[in-house]
């Protein structure tokens, strides 16, 4: 018996060392792209104010280096728009719909603005990309148009409500390009009019945005961008002057952040301040100096959305663009709100 | 007593990294060396050209993707995505080649018209390579079919794929049939525009819709094809530890010709392909085809001259 103990010890061992064989190699699996929450991690550099953004549904809130989540109720939060006041308009996904929320900034709801949700299926609608008016006196949004005459034509259109009564029956500001996607991303303006980005579909098959000035419901759209250069994304500068925006190269691999002027009705000449691989959602500081987006990695475009920022895209030479955040998994469709 | 604990040991240790790629062991065998057989009602159907390879020189693999959902009976499913991917070992380059799956061509060897997506339903891969070989005169040389169960795990295990959506996708009669007793279901799908990460749920939706679309189907096939190059970027990252978890999701939804050797020898090229070494072809309507009324449904009437012309230009003989 004493004889044995020895060779069921080595046995034994043998059979453990290829267990842990077998654990070892689980733990080989690439771990590059699985992300953290960011209350896990801290920030790389601490940027001026804070800046509220969405990851995985929840909200969260970055100052200095920390993170904090904004408790709100538990839904599928997808977007955050700035709302007077500090407080956040926040987009909520269901299977069928979205709503949208005023929240405040610590993620009390205020009230429900849109209400999208239907017994019947085809009054179910979206409603994205709400923001406030500089007055205060405007909710505009893009929700989906419905032909009534075809149930697979649906594209964005762009329609306002008073933030004060949002249920008052809307005012419709966008004719979309049928099946085409439709219009998006409105940006109200000082003078009463907005910018928005149009979706188009050209006859060679090339799928393409343009920026579009409209100065009233209904209005002549006036192109600020051309098909060519296939912009959205639009972020107004505090002072109104600028523009920053997201353009493709029309292969869908790549994209750019470009900066212009704006002088209320056409845009300078755009300066490319970040070069790929995938830069999105822009945001203004508060003084329109630094520009807050997010990205890949510069050398792994499959990586999961990091915050990035440049202090000074105004800057006859901006810098290089920095890395705020890294290994997190932000909501790429959902431009920061960087309040100060 | 020292060499037998050594070899005790080894045996210990293969057996255990044996254990932990029998899930990718043991779908690589169900996956590969499949057997391009005829699982319809057109025996006869066989590729035109015998598969050849030289060594080195460009193959030609078919890459069919599928509805594998209750609403048709197993393998006899229709092929919503046709794509010839060229690849030249030699060249470092890829050529993909979406054919429309409503072209309106002459499918199995009785010399009934259908449109193309019926040729896998009707005889399975064998029918949807002579098809693609008599009406293209393309060689194929491989095939590939993947359901689309596959490639929402596909993505999932890939933790997402980056996009840059070329559109708003909305589509209110969205086919919700993965999930459920009701192939017919339907769901409203919305998918925001621009960079973005998705899940395997959803890239399947910006592949899948079609309705909202202007373009349809050829639109369809620039998303495929977007998807395609987007899903390699991603599997850059994966090293050969990952191989089980996703070997083991596509287990039954993927199934090639191929051998395992012939796959492997292709994975170095893949991982090391540049976006610009990749050429996409899509036809999208004129002069490549027409819209077409027959036997009840719309369909794609082909001018083979122009198509002709575009596969020699891309598939050189």
């Amino acid at each position: 018996m004493r004889r044995l103990l020895p060779i069921v010890a080595a046995l034994a061992a043998m059979a453990l060392f290829g267990l842990v064989v077998y654990s070892v190699m689980g733990t080989l699996k690439s771990t590059k792209n699985i992300s953290h929450k960011p209350t896990q991690t801290q920030a790389l550099v601490a940027l001026p104010g804070t800046v509220t953004l969405v990851q995985g549904g929840n909200i969260y809130r970055l100052s200095g280096l920390q993170f904090t989540e904004v408790k709100a109720p538990p839904y599928d939060w997808v977007q955050v728009e700035p709302a007077p006041d500090g407080d956040i308009l926040a987009v909520a996904y269901a299977s069928m719909f979205t709503n949208v929320y005023l929240l405040t900034s610590q993620g009390q709801v205020v009230r429900e603005l849109l209400q999208e949700s239907s017994t019947y299926y085809f009054q179910n609608h979206w409603a994205y990309y709400p923001k406030v008016s500089p007055n205060g006196a405007t909710l505009f949004y893009a929700t989906d148009w419905l032909d009534p005459d075809d149930a697979y034509d649906v594209d964005f259109q762009i329609q306002a409500v008073p933030f004060a009564n949002p249920s008052a029956h809307p005012t419709v500001w966008s004719t979309p390009n049928e099946f085409q996607g439709g219009d998006v991303e409105p940006i109200p303006l000082a003078n009463g009019g907005i910018i928005y980005a149009k979706y188009a579909v050209a006859t060679t098959g090339a799928t393409y945005a343009q920026l579009v000035y409209a100065s009233s419901p209904y209005a002549n759209p006036v192109y600020l961008t051309t098909a060519a250069q296939d912009c959205a994304e639009p972020a107004l500068s505090p002072t109104g002057t600028e523009i920053a925006m997201v353009c493709s190269d029309n292969s869908l691999q790549t994209t750019t952040l470009e900066v212009a002027s704006f002088n209320g009705t056409s845009i300078g000449t755009p300066v490319v301040v970040s070069a790929g691989p995938l830069p999105a959602s822009p945001t203004w500081s508060t003084n329109g100096k630094g520009l807050l987006y997010l990205n890949t990695l510069l050398t792994d475009k499959a990586s999961p959305f990091q915050l990035w920022w440049i202090p000074n895209a105004l800057a006859a030479k901006p810098s290089p663009p920095q890395q705020v955040t890294a290994d997190l998994d932000f909501t790429a469709t959902s431009p920061p709100i960087w309040s100060s | 007593m020292a060499a037998l604990l050594v070899f005790g040991f080894g045996v210990s240790g293969v057996s255990g990294v044996v254990a932990y790629f029998l899930p990718a062991i043991t779908a690589a065998l169900n996956i590969t060396h499949q057997p391009t057989n005829n699982s319809g009602k057109h025996p006869q159907a066989t590729p035109t050209v015998p598969p050849t390879t030289t060594p080195n020189g460009p193959l030609n693999i078919l890459l069919l993707g599928s509805d594998n959902d209750t609403k048709f009976e197993p393998d006899h499913v229709l092929t919503q995505t046709m794509i010839v991917v060229r690849v030249n070992p030699t060249a470092h380059t890829v050529v993909m080649f979406s054919i429309p799956r409503d072209l309106w061509v002459p499918i199995g060897d009785d010399g009934g018209y259908a449109k193309i997506d019926a040729a896998y339903a009707d005889g399975g891969a064998a029918e949807a390579i002579s098809t693609v070989e008599n009406n293209f005169g393309i060689t194929i040389n491989y095939w590939v079919w993947i359901g689309l169960g596959g490639l929402v795990q596909l993505v999932n295990d890939l933790h997402g794929v980056n996009i840059v959506a070329q559109m708003p996708i909305m589509d209110d009669e969205y086919p919700s049939d993965l999930t459920g007793n009701n192939p017919y279901a339907q769901a409203r799908v919305a998918i925001l525009p621009g960079p973005q990460r998705l899940g395997g749920v959803v890239a399947l939706e910006y592949v899948r819709s079609r309705h909202g679309d202007i373009l349809s189907d050829i639109a369809r096939s620039q998303k495929q094809q977007q998807l395609l190059l987007d899903i390699k970027a991603a599997a850059k990252d994966e090293g050969l530890a990952d191989v089980p978890t996703i070997a083991g999701s596509l287990g039954n939804s993927m199934k090639t010709d191929m051998s395992i050797s012939e796959v492997a020898s292709l994975l170095p090229l893949a991982k090391t392909l540049s976006d610009g070494s990749v050429q996409q072809v899509i036809m999208t309507g004129s002069p490549y085809f027409s819209n077409y009324f027959v036997d009840g449904q719309d369909a794609l009437l082909p001018d083979w001259p122009a198509i002709n012309s575009l596969v020699a230009q891309y598939f050189p003989t």
